[in-house]
């Protein structure tokens, strides 16, 4: 008995601690994008030219390059996630979706261009001058327009495109001297086969992260002759010599308007397989690189399977609809389980909220630390689990009234249909369990996220229906006198109890 | 009388019927389904769906208003009060942001206040071909769980019964032509899953009744399934009740809220799930375990032994071949028969549980026949 009442009040404890919890630490359940508007996009790869595999890696670089761009917007809370083969971008609120659905969709070439110029300490100070001169409402016209022309000079460039005379772009960091002016992408020397065709990641064949005694380096392959090796070769020897077009010495390698490097040329002329890409690397960093250039040499062309825009009245209003929804189904549901069952029913309302208290709490925590978001479909498959959650309370009531109709005390039925009751839930829940992971594991976007709710909800059930519902009965027909004199109170008809002691 | 649990049912006597019916809706839902095919969103299809507020609006109007975009040729319609959905082939981003922004001047709103869901050609059958591996595996494990648990031909009647819900659920959509998107998709598998979980705690009862009153050596299957079914047809309906609340709710709240849409097409895949859930595992699901129990060794021998005691206790007769199996009931009953034909299976029970049969009010001392056996 004492057990019963410690499982009743520890699992009720623990959903009143878990709602503190939740208020406290301010968590919320995150919102689908269908619930609160904004554009999500599912990009899949298209199959690579030469038959190659999509490897993880490549994926996982998409992401990345995808990742940086999305932050470009400027939106709160962006999600970028790889499912299985398939890249799922989602952006809430933002305010051109379809631009930003384009955006994200696009290919990323990787591009060589020679270094014009990088920012040293000195274009630093008078950078952060100019600045403070624009923040500071001092100094006449003249001296702020000079200086919005400084601040306007150390701009990077949004959008680069390939022919652009001259773009200023950022290498990792963002320290100011990781800036640098680039000049255009330099044509190939057979123009033959693609008119227009530039230094791009189309000469690469591939590349490898290597190490040696004087620690990691990174080996880039071209391909023979132009495009391939010529071309390369045609931009190191100006930048080699330092010719008006490349007078920073530097080649940069660019992926999607940022630097993963760049590398002084040491010699005017390379074998298309001896190039080595020195710097103070680690293995991270020389295997990074290794990966962008592989990537440039064959870019993930990828393409939107799926995008949806939801304005955000629309998102609103189904997420009002379904609160409501689900807030009237609880009343009715509660309104016809105290009408037939009584005092049953209260402790299975009881049980009821206990189990949503906990829910809300795994949910709230799941969207703020998983990032996992409660879409519609989630939302109505929660609707849909209180019918089932409620059927526990029902078949342990039924197995009650069962017992008492064939002749046992309220106590001892009490005592016997529990453990038989609970082995049928035990049995059908397991077969819902089933059911979520499999459809969790094996299916993607909505039908995933129904699933994992789907599951979460039944072993809720489980628990509220071990923990708390049984042993709340229990406590209730040893306590409560009027169980045994008033059954019609607990909704077991007078006329089916065998009076105390009667049976045999 | 339902609520006092007095009233016994005699459900193998509605199997026969139960069978045309499902028969019935089963043969329409797979001629629906053959003839005219699902009326599939773009989901499944490829295309463009928009859709904006737009009060008052008329579908000519929109139709007018989308003139040259090629979208005026595609499917136009209302939702709700005063929102106008489009579709259309088109899943190019160019046309796509063409007709959203008529769409925006034509209901005079901001172009980001128009609601735009676009899918490639080839993502429908990624997608449904991963539903439909994905619903094999299920399929497979579960049958491999209920054989465990229970034993192997609940696992083959209870695969039949889900099967038996989801043709029929699917047929409603093929027959009244509602559109198929990923939310009916997934009120599907609700069903699927919701059809289960009511068999297996059905499954569980006959069981449970079965174990105790097999040794006994006096009753035919059929009789303790009856009885079993009597014992969990207040929970059966109970919880139907309390699932359906819910779902209802969502079906009426839904038509007042404009966003609402997908939630009111799920309530109403949920709504006959539920119903045809319920009633295959009391007449599908059940008569099959019946109909495979029967031809045992073991429930063979003590049907044709109740049969011979009732034909030895004159007046009745029970003549248990196959049809009569299938059917559950003794097919040629005599009318003059004393024995109460409804409630003999838990009258039987009674006999066999309690020994206070009399003490219950309201129930006047049956006649027993079969003392002498």
């Amino acid at each position: 008995m004492r057990q019963q009442v410690v499982y009743a009040v520890g699992i009720a404890a623990i959903a009143i601690a878990g709602i503190a919890y939740t208020l406290a630490s301010g968590n919320e359940p995150l919102l689908g994008l269908d619930l609160q508007g904004g554009a999500s996009v599912v990009l899949e790869p298209e199959p690579l030219p030469d038959g190659r595999e999509i490897t993880d890696e490549l994926l996982d670089q998409a992401v990345d390059i995808i990742r940086n761009r999305v932050d470009g917007l400027g939106v709160r809370e962006p999600e970028v996630t790889r499912q299985g083969q398939t890249i799922l971008v989602q952006i809430p609120g933002v305010d051109d979706q379809q631009r930003a659905i384009e955006l994200v969709g696009q290919t990323a070439e990787l591009r060589f261009r020679p270094v014009l110029a990088q920012a040293t300490q000195q274009d630093e100070i008078e950078y952060n001058t100019a600045a403070a001169v624009l923040d500071s409402d001092e100094g006449d016209a003249a001296v702020r327009a000079q200086a919005q022309a400084v601040v306007d000079r150390w701009a990077l460039t949004p959008e680069a495109s390939a022919d652009e005379p001259s773009v200023l772009l950022q290498k990792d960091s963002d320290a100011f001297t990781n800036r640098f002016r680039l000049g255009p992408v330099p044509l190939v020397i057979d123009q033959g086969s693609v008119p227009g065709q530039r230094l791009t990641g189309e000469t690469l064949e591939s590349a490898a992260a290597r190490f040696t005694v004087q620690g990691w380096y990174v080996a880039p392959t071209f391909k023979a002759g132009s495009p391939g090796i010529d071309d390369f070769n045609a931009l190191a020897r100006e930048c080699n010599a330092g010719f008006a077009s490349c007078p920073g010495l530097r080649i940069a390698i660019e992926i999607d308007g940022r630097i993963e490097s760049a590398p002084t040329v040491g010699v005017a002329q390379f074998e298309r397989d001896q190039i080595q890409i020195t710097g103070a690397f680690t293995e991270e960093e020389a295997k990074d690189l290794a990966l962008a250039l592989n990537f440039g040499a064959l870019p993930l062309e990828l393409t939107p399977q799926e995008s949806r825009i939801v304005s955000s009245t629309l998102g609103e209003d189904a997420l009002d609809a379904g609160l409501v929804a689900g807030l009237i189904g609880v009343v009715l549901v509660s309104v016809y389980l105290v009408a037939y069952y009584r005092y049953l029913g209260i402790v299975a309302i009881l049980s009821l909220v206990i189990s949503g208290a906990l829910l809300w709490t795994i949910v709230a925590w799941l969207g703020e630390s998983q990032g996992l978001a409660l879409t519609l479909a989630g939302v109505t498959g929660l609707i849909v689990s209180i019918g089932v959650s409620v059927d526990s309370n029902v078949v342990y009531f039924e197995h009650l009234k069962e017992d008492v109709k064939g002749g046992r005390t309220l106590r001892s039925a009490v005592e016997r249909a529990f453990p038989v009751a609970y082995s049928t839930i035990v049995k059908a829940d397991v077969a819902s369990l089933i059911a979520a992971v499999v459809l969790y594991w094996l299916t993607v976007g909505q039908v995933r996220g129904f699933a994992l709710f789907l599951g979460l909800a039944t072993v809720l059930d489980l628990i509220a229906t071990y923990f708390f519902m049984g042993p709340a009965i229990r406590i209730m027909a040893v306590r409560q006198s009027t169980f045994a004199t008033k059954p019609s109170r607990f909704g077991i008809p007078r006329a089916m109890v065998t009076p105390e002691g009667g049976a045999s | 009388m339902l609520y006092r649990g007095e009233h016994a049912f005699d459900f193998p006597a509605m199997w026969k019927k139960g069978l045309a019916v499902s028969g019935a809706l089963v043969a329409i839902s797979l001629v629906a389904l053959g003839v005219g095919g699902l009326n599939l969103g773009i989901e499944f299809e490829g295309g463009t769906s928009w859709e904006v507020e737009a009060p008052g609006a008329s579908v000519a109007d929109a139709r007018a208003a989308l003139t040259g975009t090629g979208a005026e040729s595609g499917k136009i319609q209302t939702v709700g009060t005063d929102s106008i959905r489009v579709r259309a082939d088109t899943d190019q981003a160019a046309d796509v942001v063409e007709i959203s922004a008529r769409l925006a001047e034509f209901a005079g709103v901001d172009p980001n206040d128009v609601s735009v869901t676009s899918v490639g050609p080839s993502w429908g059958d990624q997608i449904t071909g991963k539903a439909r591996n994905a619903l094999l595996w299920f399929f497979a494990i579960v049958a491999v769980y209920i054989a465990i648990r229970l034993e192997w031909k609940m696992a083959a009647g209870a695969l039949v019964a889900v099967a038996h819900d989801i043709v029929i659920s699917v047929g409603v959509y093929a027959v009244f032509r509602f559109e198929v998107t990923p939310a009916t998709v997934i009120a599907f598998l609700t069903i699927m899953g919701y059809s289960l979980y009511d068999t297996i705690v059905v499954y569980d009862k006959v069981r449970e009744v079965g174990g105790r009153l097999t040794v006994t050596g006096r009753y035919t299957y059929t009789e303790m399934m009856n009885l079993a079914l009597n014992q969990v047809l207040m929970r059966s309906i109970n919880t139907s009740i309390t699932s359906v609340l819910p779902v209802l709710s969502m079906l009426v709240i839904g038509s007042f809220f404009l966003g609402a849409l997908t939630l009111q097409e799920f309530a109403i895949a949920l709504l006959i799930g539920i119903v045809v859930g319920t009633y295959s595992s009391i007449f599908v699901a059940s008569a099959l375990v019946a109909w495979m129990k029967e031809r045992e060794e073991e429930h063979r021998l003590v049907a044709e032994k109740v049969a011979a005691d009732n034909d030895s206790d004159g007046g009745t007769r029970r003549v248990l071949d196959d049809d009569v199996a299938l059917a559950g009931i003794p097919a040629k009953r005599s009318p003059s028969a004393t024995r109460p034909v409804r409630g003999q299976a838990a009258q039987r029970s009674d006999r066999a549980n309690r020994t206070q049969q009399s003490a219950r009010p309201g129930q006047p001392p049956k006649p027993r026949k079969k003392k002498k056996r």
